[in-house]
């Protein structure tokens, strides 16, 4: 495969999700013949490093950004085929206004929200996607809703908008959800080179070394507790075909 | 096609003249005093295959923008102080990545949310980089509807040349003004701007590129930061502009920059006409600053006399060119009912520096 670059060592940590999300991208991009027309915007955080391990042009935006940088691309080359790749800090806390509005506005660009309830390259510290009760080094006594807000469904939220052709929640808790994963994301890709609106997933994905936690039970925990609060789930798709 | 003499507000000459020299991608939020420029390419950008887009936010405006400069086209943000101050991030950004693009401040009186009415108080926000880190970038001031006229290819071609955004900045007043200006047929320059070698469109027959400010290594970020002033010293080298007028016999020398230098041309002239023996200098850039306009000041200068709508942000600069060398003074107004400098009290300063001998 020429888009995943396999001989390069991971900054990720072991067990983390974002591996196998880039693993996905790469085999859709090479799979549906993008690879020279794409470029992903990246956020800041972990998912960062995502273009590291890619063959494809890429924009590091500054935190919170990467959907305004990705609409002024779209402008610019609007046969090209543009993804953001943020966690749930980037995309969900800091950039949640340009998200909501940029969803609205049904650009046709794809938006890929890693939610992994943690800021995971500052140190686990808490994001919108943190769990209630959830123990962080900014929620030492545990996420408290009358306090810290609930865990933020974003999906939910965005449910209502007439101008997103594709929204989804996924999940890398097990193989099967995986390769549910890949689908979905094939979808939402789909979406954008139809040119049927904006399309929006999140992907839920464990954060062992954030959530202080064995790469096993991490992933069980995402398959359980985290997905009983953020159920994996189709909410929008105008695009047709099964995800 | 012939000139053709244009009776228009100066925020609508800035945008036509963008559009006549090839923009095609405004971005803006609304803003007094800015907002006549988004009307008027809201109105006609599209009659040359352009687009005017008001996003929701001066954060996305710029950060569009950065995406927009990606692809290697040249786009264009208007704005005033609140919002110039919420786009810095983002201007620091386009600087570090090295995207070339087009800014206008149409200056407004500030701290915080200040007034709608015109200052230039944000020279040292335009000349000192504005946001983190060590960077500067080209700031042109134009003191009349001609000058931005003039100016526009000039700084278009610098964004290319350098690789880097370039402002205009001017105060709310003349942003305001209505002016007539000689504007010439529309000329696209900027698609004469080969940006294949560096633009990010996709890696089509050649290997990926990736835009990133941030250094992974503590030795990739001094280089970068040595790049960007290696390429400010060459913008200070090559790209100083300025007017001066009666220096050779001059005692005091006014300078002032934008509008009040429009003035303080006209206070000299009469004040040469009656035997005065005053000198002008108008800076037309203010990063790079002038200095070379300074340092030639002939011996016979006791004064300098920096006039501006703010209360001394320039002089600084003056007085760093002028390195103790003769006496800098200021004259600085801000707000009120008359937002201007007054001319009556630039002539009652001069008179008395003259007076005092």
């Amino acid at each position: 495969m020429k888009t995943f670059i396999e001989d390069k060592n991971f900054s990720w940590c072991p067990g983390c999700g974002h591996g196998i999300v880039a693993r996905l991208c790469s085999e859709l991009i090479e799979e549906m013949g993008l690879r020279d027309r794409t470029c992903c915007i990246v956020g800041i955080g972990c998912g960062g490093f995502h273009h590291h391990y890619m063959e494809i042009d890429a924009l590091e935006a500054m935190h919170g950004r990467s959907v305004a940088v990705a609409t002024g691309y779209k402008m610019g080359l609007p046969e090209n085929f543009v993804y953001t790749l943020q966690g749930d800090g980037d995309c969900a806390s800091i950039g949640l206004l340009e998200l909501i509005h940029c969803a609205n506005r049904g650009i046709p660009i794809t938006v890929i929200m890693i939610n992994n309830g943690v800021f995971g390259m500052t140190g686990g510290q808490m994001s919108p996607g943190t769990l209630l009760k959830q123990k962080t080094p900014t929620s030492p006594f545990g996420r408290d809703a009358k306090i810290h807000g609930n865990p933020l469904k974003v999906p939910e939220m965005m449910q209502e908008m007439d101008s997103i052709a594709y929204l989804a929640r996924l999940s890398v808790a097990t193989p099967s959800l995986v390769r549910k994963a890949k689908k979905g994301l094939a979808t939402a890709f789909k979406a954008q080179l139809e040119g049927l609106g904006f399309s929006f997933v999140e992907i839920l994905s464990p954060c062992p070394t954030g959530w202080k936690m064995g790469v096993v039970d991490a992933y069980k925990r995402l398959a359980g507790d985290v997905a009983k609060v953020f159920p994996v789930k189709e909410f929008i798709n105008r695009v047709g075909g099964a995800a | 096609m012939e000139n053709s003499a244009l009776f228009m507000k100066n925020s609508e000459i800035f945008a036509e003249a963008m559009m006549r020299c090839g923009v095609r991608h405004h971005f803006a939020y609304p803003i007094t005093p800015a907002s006549d420029v988004m009307k008027y390419t809201a109105a006609h950008i599209h009659e040359v295959g352009g687009r005017m887009f008001q996003p929701e936010s001066e954060l996305t405006v710029i950060n569009c923008l950065a995406g927009l400069a990606a692809t290697g086209k040249l786009g264009c943000v208007s704005t005033s102080g609140p919002g110039f101050d919420l786009m810095q991030e983002g201007i620091g950004f386009m600087v570090a990545a090295e995207l070339p693009c087009l800014l206008l401040d149409n200056m407004r009186v500030g701290p915080g949310d200040g007034d709608i009415i015109g200052s230039q108080q944000d020279y040292f926000m335009a000349t000192r980089g504005g946001g983190h880190g060590d960077y500067y970038l080209p700031v042109y001031a134009p003191s009349s509807g001609q000058e931005i006229v003039e100016l526009m290819p000039i700084a278009i071609d610098r964004a290319y040349k350098y690789r880097t955004p370039v402002l205009f900045v001017i105060d709310g007043v003349m942003a305001q003004m209505i002016e007539t200006v000689i504007i010439e047929p529309a000329k696209n320059i900027v698609e004469t701007y080969d940006t294949s070698d560096w633009a990010y469109t996709g890696a089509r027959g050649r290997g990926k590129r990736a835009l990133i400010t941030g250094s992974y290594a503590h030795s990739d970020g001094e280089e970068m930061v040595k790049q960007l002033m290696a390429k400010a010293e060459k913008i200070k080298k090559n790209e100083q502009l300025w007017e001066e007028y009666g220096l050779e016999d001059a005692e005091v020398v006014v300078t002032a920059f934008g509008l009040p230098g429009s003035m303080c041309r006209e206070i000299v002239h009469e004040g040469r006409k009656k035997g005065r023996k005053l000198g002008f200098i108008r800076p037309i850039t203010l990063f790079p600053f002038p200095e070379k306009g300074f340092v030639n000041i002939p011996k016979s200068v006791k004064e300098i006399l920096v006039v501006e709508m703010n209360y001394g942000q320039m002089i600084q600069d003056v007085r760093l060119a002028m390195n103790g060398a003769c006496k800098v003074s200021h004259y600085g107004h801000v707000g009120g009912d008359q937002p201007m400098v007054k001319a009556k009290e630039v002539r009652r300063r001069l008179d008395e520096i003259l007076e005092a001998g």
